[in-house]
């Protein structure tokens, strides 16, 4: 067994490492938390809307007039329909913060260049017409939320890009010395500001002589299908939350690292979602969104450990484990499990990581085919965070929808069912290290022997 | 002294967090400690005497030592064993042991 350790930490480890310390993905990750709050904040605005009360939305109407519902959700068109906005400046502030370059002025830039590649007209279908006609002067809000995502990425990625090269090659306008930093700061953007600006000028040029017309076309045929096939397929997801938890297994944080990769493309369905769930669609086009891992597969943080934990507090003949039970319970009640991972451990550890990698496995399969089928409704892009605890998490998730409570139940019983033999070895195990009976199982510096 | 704490979203390191303070209480230390995510350390190491990165964010230990190194403070991992029962008082210790040496 000591092999698969060495294969994990000499293998794997330094490969995990290189992905999450890549500069573009760590500052695509880290730019598209800037959106997050206020998506969540969004999401309660949707909860709002669509609260499963009897007589609610009648009482809403005879309160606030027919159109409460538009004017209610007006917030969630500032907080999810800006979303590529808001992604196209935090990146670049992320990757220029990197560069050790001026972040703020990368923002600016890049959202200007975001800007640019965006048509600004929106189809527009008058009453009575049978053709839509093309309405100038307007930005279209489609593009930037999450269907402007991919360009927003890409863009923002260019734009710092050109910006950093231009400042460390120093191709920049020099104050003399006599000028306040703030205005020769504003100085220093000016060149690189321009190139950036004049470069996705004539690629739109470009581009609009071609059928795809803009850069936002181009980007969703050739980035955003293909990544949707994958994002959005049963073996895609079990690839994705299979490395996870072999991340995990390895003591490292795989869901930060794979959701680097597979972040944007969970955030974009979860708003493809919203959208049809907002315009009252009742089969939402998505069904593993953000919230299907962090909702109903992650009960208790990555690898479903909450029912781990549970069976620590119930069934634990080893003081150890009891001990451990008491203190994870807090934390995994919303869904932060290191105690459990460090602690019990589950890193380096075969005979645990066997059920830490089967559950979420399981659980995503059986939540695939309950939602496939019907039985459970596919998550409404209400931007539930991974902090929420279960049943209200899943309930929240579904859109007020008990079945989505229910699923997390079943899913905890089947984490429960797994993680439960494995748990009796280890149990019994420590048991008998504590009556001193088997002295001889501690190891050297990795500490456990399965 | 001022630890500063960092993992991934600096969430299960505040856990740690109030077992050290804790534990500094008892021993009479002054300490300010707190949790940040790896992301916002650049922003907290001012501050800080010493920096503890969570055993699951090693793979940025390369990337925050060069940080710490610039800014001439210790930066190392905790125990991933200590890590994970909250052990408070044992991190304290090494904290101390890094600033010391």
């Amino acid at each position: 067994m000591s092999n698969l350790n060495n294969i994990l930490e000499n293998k794997i480890m330094p490969v995990a490492g290189r992905i999450a310390g890549q500069r573009h993905l760590q500052a695509l990750r880290d730019g598209l938390i800037l959106t997050m709050p206020l998506i969540i904040v969004g999401s309660l605005f949707l909860i709002l809307g669509f609260l499963p009360i009897p007589g609610y939305e009648d009482f809403m109407a005879r309160t606030f007039g027919e159109a409460w519902l538009t004017k209610l959700l007006y917030p969630v068109g500032a907080t999810f329909d800006i979303m590529a906005l808001i992604a196209a400046f935090g990146i670049a502030y992320r990757l220029a913060e990197k560069y050790k370059v001026d972040a703020l002025s990368a923002g600016a830039i890049s959202v200007a260049a975001f800007l640019l590649a965006t048509p600004y007209h929106v189809s527009f279908l008058p009453e009575g017409a049978t053709n839509p006609v093309l309405v100038g002067g307007a930005i279209p809000s489609a593009l930037m939320g999450s269907k402007g995502l991919f360009v927003a990425m890409i863009i923002a990625m260019i734009s710092t890009e050109i910006y950093r090269f231009f400042i460390q090659k120093n191709i920049i306008i020099k104050m003399p010395d006599g000028v306040p930093p703030a205005v020769s700061k504003s100085f220093i953007a000016l060149i690189p500001g321009f190139v950036v600006i004049a470069f996705i000028w004539i690629l739109r040029l470009i581009v609009e002589q071609t059928s795809f017309e803009s850069l936002h076309n181009i980007v969703g045929e050739i980035l955003g299908k293909p990544l949707g096939v994958l994002g959005g397929s049963l073996i895609g997801s079990l690839v994705a939350v299979f490395l996870i938890q072999l991340l995990w297994s390895c003591g490292l944080h795989g869901a930060s690292i794979v959701g680097g990769v597979m972040g944007p493309i969970w955030l974009a369905s979860m708003d493809a979602n919203r959208i049809a769930f907002q315009g009252g669609q009742t089969d939402l086009p998505n069904i593993f969104t953000q919230q299907f891992f962090d909702i109903f597969i992650y009960i208790g943080g990555s690898g479903a450990t909450l029912a781990l934990v549970v069976a620590m507090l119930l069934r634990s003949r080893s003081q150890q484990m009891k001990q451990l039970g008491r203190l994870a319970i807090g934390p995994g009640i919303f869904n932060i499990n290191e105690p459990i991972t460090f602690g019990m451990p589950i890193v380096m550890n075969p005979l645990l990581i066997l059920p830490f990698i089967l559950t979420p496995l399981a659980t995503v399969i059986i939540t695939y085919l309950a939602m496939k089928t019907g039985l459970v409704v596919k998550p409404s892009g209400i931007a539930v965070p991974w902090t929420m605890p279960p049943i209200i998490g899943g309930y929240l998730a579904a859109g007020n929808k008990i079945s989505g409570a229910v699923l997390q139940i079943v899913n905890f019983v089947v984490a429960f069912a797994i993680y439960y033999p494995f748990f009796r070895i280890w149990d019994k195990q420590k048991f008998a290290e504590e009556k001193g009976e088997t002295k001889a199982t501690q190891m050297g510096s990795n500490g456990i022997k399965a | 002294m001022n630890i500063l704490l960092c993992c991934a979203a600096g969430m299960s390191t505040s856990l740690l967090v109030t077992k050290m303070e804790k534990s500094a209480r008892e021993q009479g230390l002054e300490a300010k400690i707190w949790a940040v995510s790896g992301d916002a350390v650049r922003n907290h190491i001012d501050q800080a005497d010493v920096l503890l990165v969570g055993p699951q964010v090693r793979y940025m230990l390369p990337q925050l030592k060069k940080l710490g190194e610039e800014k001439g403070i210790p930066v190392d991992v905790i125990n991933s064993v200590h890590y994970g029962t909250c052990n408070g008082s044992e991190v304290l210790k090494f904290a101390k042991q890094l600033v010391t040496k």
